[in-house]
């Protein structure tokens, strides 16, 4: 007898539950209007520092340009599942717009096509997608940021001596346009710099590019430059140099800001940093994505730029905003 | 523990039904907090395309653990036997062969990693959850150097239909994936409740040596929960391949946990001797329902609710303007297991 009652009290209570679900589905449907076009933005992680200032950037854009932003990163940093989810939900929202920095440059297709097809428009930031649908592509100019380091080296040095540039890993898209644009700059404007090595990889961990840059820093024994093309790879050349006492004889020119390697060059251990600026990229890419929807015409590609922090330039209020980027305003929390 | 088919029809239906309860309400309480709070995409067919397409990867594993975890044991290395096999089917159809040919073989793949989960854990007795941590050990390698550390993908004039959510013939309605897992679950649920191997499965996990002396052949069925485990990873990494339209070595990093949540979540006792297909998808689908619904809240749309505006506003600033975000719905999930564990206790008080 017991279980029969409790068989309908189960039957029951799953009556009064449809008819609940029924009736709040009957509110999905009714109108709801917006002022502010919502915009979708969803980078590749939230916990980095570069990101925050990516979102504090974002923020700025969007009062700039009277939109609202959703920002949303996948729930596993780095994964490429939970990026489509989230691509997925912000399809489901229909919101007006998606930028994304998108963690692989194939995986991300099929759901970005689906937003499409939705007719919500799409900006790429930060890292290419192999997709042609994209209304624009707001990003650091890599190539530019390499070479602008080879002029900087190359003036340090005056035209002459040895140099090695230690590659970041392979097939790693954005480096490479970094070692390249380094390289062919070298080659045109000082034929008199003997590159010695740029053919070693430093590898992904500060580890296990410290361990390279001390083999070569000991393989070249009279060494005059080192170039490298990224935070992990600057700061382990950084710390080789120190630590073998060589830094007062080769010029080291890096990539990437962080505290560490901006207190290095400001102690002299660091020649010049090419700086990203995440801040105007985060900026950038919503008053596109705004303009997109307010059916301007936008370029395809939109570089956010790179600049040469040196130790004379580093305390001008330029630079100062680049290093320094006013997150504190635009996250409140 | 009672087995199954020592009870009537009624009262086993019955049983059944109470287990379920549990975790159905929850179900059902989730996706009515959503329907309300974010109305305009929670309850939309696109989203339960979405959602249906989100969950097939840990519902497909959460049947196979069932059957592992009612038999007594655990398998940690679903995971990675999804990258595995989303691996192998990729390189595969990178060398040219069909796309059926290329799921085939990431199912064999699962299926010899269960096979070999099975090797270890019915034949050679080590503790289960020593045995699959190794082989989990095993398989992410393997997949990562089969793929030489970085994605596999096919080429470009594949494409990947199992995973479309509007899938080509319209009147599939879901994708195909889903369709495929619907089907899957329907036959291992009929299995496990209503054949004399599920009855031996539910007997070896609630008493070994009693199923042993009534003749049950313990290693043999112990041996095929893990193989029919490891072959439905295969069967989710072939699926997670057209999902990514690629082969990620690194892909479902941690899904076994995720996995095992849901196996509990639908009511399964972790000690082995009960659990229910029903329920460990209902488990799987309440985690997916949660983080797709985290993603869609929409604070400002409450005041249909008869929310004031400046409630709202004070949930939007407790919380972004962004719906939930990700550090809630994971502590959200952790609450949902530990409550799922504390009803488990107090049934079998």
């Amino acid at each position: 007898m017991q279980s029969l009652t409790t068989h309908s009290n189960f039957r029951r209570s799953i009556l009064v539950l449809a008819s609940l679900v029924f009736i709040a589905s009957l509110g999905a449907f009714s109108a709801q209007e917006k002022t502010r076009p919502m915009i979708a933005v969803i980078p590749k992680g939230t916990t980095h520092e570069f990101w925050k200032t990516v979102h504090a950037g974002a923020l700025k854009g969007a009062s700039e340009s009277g939109v609202d932003i959703l920002w949303k990163g996948p729930a596993r940093e780095d994964d490429r599942d939970d990026q489509i989810k989230v691509v997925e939900s912000s399809v489901s929202r229909k919101v007006q717009g998606i930028v994304i920095a998108p963690l692989d440059e194939q995986a991300l297709v099929p759901s970005l096509k689906e937003a499409a097809t939705a007719k919500i428009p799409v900006v790429v930031f930060d890292s290419g997608i192999k997709w042609d649908g994209r209304s624009s592509f707001v990003a650091t100019d890599n190539r530019r940021g390499g070479m602008l380091a080879a002029e900087e080296l190359g003036r340090i040095l005056a035209g002459k001596g040895k140099v090695v540039m230690m590659r970041y890993v392979e097939g790693s898209a954005s480096t490479t346009l970094r070692e390249d644009g380094f390289l062919s700059t070298m080659k045109e404007k000082f034929p008199t710099i003997q590159i010695v090595s740029s053919d070693q990889y430093g590898g992904a961990t500060v580890d296990s590019a410290y361990r390279v840059a001390e083999n070569l820093l000991n393989r070249f024994a009279d060494l005059d430059g080192l170039y490298a093309p990224n935070e992990s790879t600057t700061y382990a050349c950084m710390k080789a140099l120190t630590d073998l006492k060589r830094g007062d004889k080769v010029h080291l020119v890096g990539f990437d800001a962080s505290e560490k390697l901006v207190a290095g060059l400001r102690a002299g251990s660091i020649d010049a940093l090419v700086v990203q600026n995440p801040f105007r990229m985060g900026e950038l890419a919503v008053t596109t994505m705004a303009k997109v929807i307010r059916g301007e015409s936008v370029p395809k590609d939109v570089d956010t730029g790179c600049t040469l922090v040196t130790r004379t330039n580093i305390d001008e209020p330029a630079i100062r905003t680049v290093l320094e980027p006013p997150i504190a305003q635009w996250l409140k929390k | 523990m009672s087995t199954p088919n020592s009870l009537s029809g009624w009262a086993r239906w019955n049983s059944t039904f109470k287990r379920l309860l549990g975790p159905s309400a929850a179900l059902c309480v989730v996706i009515l907090f959503f329907s309300l709070v974010a109305p305009e995409s929670f309850c939309t067919t696109q989203n339960a395309r979405t959602l249906s397409a989100q969950s097939v990867v840990v519902v497909l594993g959460a049947i196979g653990m069932t059957f592992v975890v009612v038999g007594g044991g655990i398998d940690l290395s679903i995971g990675s036997v999804i990258a595995l096999s989303s691996v192998a089917s990729a390189l595969v159809v990178r060398a040219g062969f069909s796309s059926v040919t290329a799921a085939l073989i990431g199912c064999a793949v699962g299926l010899m990693v269960g096979c070999v989960n099975g090797f270890l854990v019915a034949s050679a007795r080590l503790p289960a959850f020593i045995a699959t941590l190794g082989t989990m050990g095993i398989a992410r390698g393997v997949a990562k150097w089969l793929a030489n550390q970085s994605t596999i993908y096919p080429p470009e004039d594949w494409t990947s239909s199992l995973m479309a959510k509007n899938p080509d013939p319209v009147w599939l309605l879901l994708a195909p994936g889903v369709w495929i897992t619907i089907v899957i679950a329907l036959a291992f649920g009929f299995v496990l409740s209503r054949t004399v191997f599920g009855a031996w499965v539910t007997s070896i996990g609630s008493n070994e040596s009693a199923a042993r002396l009534c003749g049950v052949p313990v290693v043999r069925v112990r041996w095929t929960t893990y193989a029919l485990c490891g072959l439905l990873a295969g069967v989710a990494g072939v699926l997670q391949f057209h999902r990514l339209s690629g082969g990620d070595p690194t892909t479902a990093n941690g899904k076994e946990l995720e996995v095992i949540a849901a196996v509990v979540i639908g009511g399964a006792a972790l000690s082995g001797g009960f659990g229910t297909v029903g329920g460990s998808i209902v488990g799987a689908i309440l985690m997916a329902s949660l983080s797709n619904g985290c993603n869609l809240v929409d604070w400002n749309s409450l005041g249909r609710w008869g929310v004031s505006t400046e409630m709202a506003q004070t949930l939007s600033s407790w919380f972004g303007s962004s719906g939930i975000p990700n550090y809630v719905q994971e502590i959200l999930v952790g609450v949902v297991i530990v409550i799922a564990a504390l009803a488990d206790r107090r049934r079998h008080r």
